[in-house]
């Protein structure tokens, strides 16, 4: 008997569990909207600027809160911006935010989740606490701190190097904004990934086959990749889904409130703050960054709640 | 013979919300090449607990805290965790009680056989597949190549109890641990899984640790019975010995509880009364003295050591840890 044909049957079986999921995903109509939707962000946040219609800084002073029409789809905003193109632009922040502050909240809780899970005793006891405590700060408090206290040191400095050095890379602070406010996001975030790995590790820790495995002398790393990670992956990927759309609503609350991204750059919560000052006026500067938040928002619910159905074997019929 | 495994004053606890729970007290015991040693006593006396303790395969509540545990003249208690997973992967094999759970349900049978073999012996997949489904033939699986291929719920329990026997022999150990291998199966399987691994020891020359709570189903099996009672030895001797001249109160009641053909029927069996020990604190005297009906002063105040008397039946003495003397009814000094 050759390799190749004990190996194939094997991969056509894991490929069947996976695809289960999708064909369940795939019935639910409503997560299919949310798929769709997300997909559809995705790709307006990474080709989007690129095809827009006019720059998203180019102002027309002549053409000022002009409502929708053929030339400006969504209208222009109080300084003739096109809207659309900064909804485009703003969708581009959106998703480099919440990526990053998904990516790094994973890591940490990843790291911490399992190490709490699999080593028990004072780790575990040390990791609860962390999480504890880390859940009990309020991540609006949290940002609001790191701005006033990191933020003017820091573009102080980028400042002060650009002076020195004329290296154009310090010239642009705004990446100092997106830093802090995925870094102190992330830093916030992990617990609940945290949880899930750790909630995972302990429930399989004490199944006996894990047991028999470490009876073989098959290490704890082997064991971890073999037999947590594959079983706590639905899970992680559900809270992935809920937790970009989290990350993108609470970016844009943030730079709303003025502590997140900051205009020039456009985000769709500082775009809400400039229409609310004249939507009465001109309902319509409001009206395109809130919409397409909203739509965001509801579609990453649809998708992460699908998910949870689709990869939870309790929830098939 | 030549020793395979020595077993020193070795203590297990746990440790527990308020306190210690002390599993195991001082198990001392030695093993020849090729030798099968049965280990009794009721449930939660210890058996798992001092056997796993052997290969440290032992949850993180749990700690060895005294004494030591030589395989070969190596000293396992003491070593790296890199080398013991190495001795389990190489010296030692292990066959659990529950056959349904101790396979991972998402994995082939073959993916699981191999797992331990591939790491250690760095050889290629298809050898180490191959080799799988020799020692699957060899525990009486028909048709081996093609359930390497098959999911662990596609297996009856019998199989599947096989399929945890070529397991644990894949990687040739020279020790076998088998806890309670056959109680989760019905009784002709039971059987046939007996008589499998009797066949294999004779075959392969290997080492035995058969743990159960059925002194019954060590006759005509094993070579010496070792009776544990609340994370004690209490008694330990070759099997006829065991079976013909028992020297503690404890195995006495046990030998007595096994019903035989002429227990008449209607009649109710003999059992030993009481509750087993409370392991929390640690006794003053005899662990089976609460419930001991031969229970003399001294008992209650001292722990009885293991102690070697001659053996009736052949060289190897008879160890028993009681103060009173079961031959000549005495109380020993
Ligand atoms: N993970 C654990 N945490 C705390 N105490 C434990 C743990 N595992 C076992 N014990 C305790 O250790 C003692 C010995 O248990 P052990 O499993 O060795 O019993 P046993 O003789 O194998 O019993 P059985 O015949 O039921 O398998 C018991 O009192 C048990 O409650
Ligand atoms: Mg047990």
């Amino acid at each position: 008997m050759t390799d190749q044909a004990l190996l194939l049957p094997q991969e056509e079986k894991q490929f069947s569990l996976a695809k289960d999921a999708f064909i369940r995903l795939v019935a639910n109509r409503l997560a299919v909207v949310g798929m769709v939707l997300v997909v559809f962000l995705f790709f307006v946040a990474i080709f989007g600027p690129y095809l827009t219609p006019y720059d998203f800084l180019s102002q027309d002073l002549l053409a000022r809160n002009k409502p929708p029409s053929w030339e400006h789809w969504f209208g222009t905003d109080d300084l003739g911006r096109d809207i659309l193109s900064r909804v485009i632009y703003g969708s581009r922040t959106a998703v480099i935010v919440g990526f990053s502050t998904v990516s790094f909240s994973l890591v940490i809780g990843l790291f911490l989740g399992a190490l709490g899970g699999y080593f028990g005793g004072k780790v575990d006891a040390f990791i609860v606490w962390l999480i504890d405590i880390t859940m009990s700060i309020p991540s609006l408090l949290l940002v609001i701190v790191i701005n006033v206290s990191l933020k003017p040191p820091l573009v102080n400095w980028m400042d002060a190097q650009f002076v020195a050095t004329g290296n154009e890379f310090y010239r642009n602070t705004i990446w100092v904004d997106f830093v802090l406010v995925f870094g102190s996001l992330a830093l916030i975030k992990w617990p609940k990934a945290a949880r899930i790995i750790r909630g995972q590790i302990l429930s399989i820790r004490n199944k006996n086959y894990v047991v028999a495995a470490e009876a073989l002398g098959v290490p704890t790393s082997k064991i971890v990749r073999r037999y947590v990670i594959p079983n706590a992956i639905g899970p992680i990927i559900v809270y992935i889904s809920a937790a970009l759309g989290e990350a993108m609503v609470l970016e844009s609350s943030f730079s709303f409130l003025g502590v997140g991204v900051r205009p020039p750059i456009p985000s769709w919560g500082n775009m809400i703050s400039d229409g609310l000052r004249i939507w009465q006026l001109y309902p319509h500067v409001l009206a395109a960054p809130a919409a397409v938040l909203a739509v965001v928002t509801i579609a990453f619910s649809f998708l992460g709640d699908g998910l949870n159905d689709a990869l939870n074997p309790r929830q098939w019929k | 013979m030549a020793k395979l495994l020595e077993v020193n004053n070795l203590h297990t606890r746990f440790k527990v919300r308020n306190g210690y729970l002390h599993a195991v007290n001082g198990v001392s015991f030695s093993l020849d090449k090729g030798e099968m040693l049965g280990v009794v006593g009721e449930s939660g006396c210890g058996k798992s607990v001092s056997m796993m303790s052997l290969i440290r395969l032992l949850p993180p509540a749990a700690q060895i805290t005294e004494g030591e545990v030589l395989l070969d003249g190596e000293d396992i208690t003491h070593a790296s965790v890199s080398r013991v997973n190495a001795i389990r992967g190489s010296k030692v094999g292990m066959i659990f009680q529950d056959p349904m759970t101790s396979l991972n349900p998402f994995m082939k049978i073959g993916d699981q056989l191999i797992e331990g073999i591939v790491y250690h012996k760095k050889i290629t997949k298809a050898d180490a597949l191959q080799q799988a489904a020799k020692y699957l033939k060899m525990v009486g699986i028909s048709n081996a190549e093609h359930r390497l291929n098959e999911y662990p719920h596609q297996l009856s329990g019998g199989m599947r109890q096989r399929v945890m026997i070529a397991m644990a022999l894949l990687n040739e150990p020279s020790l076998v641990i088998a806890d309670e291998p056959t109680t989760a199966l019905d009784v002709t399987i039971q059987a046939q899984i007996v008589e499998l691994v009797k066949s294999l020891r004779e075959k392969l020359n290997m080492s035995i640790i058969w743990i159960t709570h059925d002194l019954s189903l060590l006759a005509g099996m094993v070579d010496r019975i070792m009776v544990m009672y609340g994370g004690y030895v209490v008694e330990e001797a070759v099997l006829d010995d065991i079976y013909k001249s028992p020297l503690h109160p404890y195995t006495i009641g046990l030998l007595k509880s096994i019903p035989s053909l002429k227990t008449e029927a209607g009649s109710r069996l003999p059992s030993i009364p009481g509750a087993p020990p409370n392991l929390f604190s640690q006794p003053t005297g005899c662990p089976f003295a609460p419930r001991c009906t031969y229970r003399v002063d001294r008992c209650q105040s001292e722990v009885p050591a293991l102690t070697a008397v001659p053996g009736e039946t052949g060289e190897r003495p008879h160890r028993v840890a009681c103060w009173v003397d079961m031959r000549g009814k005495g109380v020993k000094q």
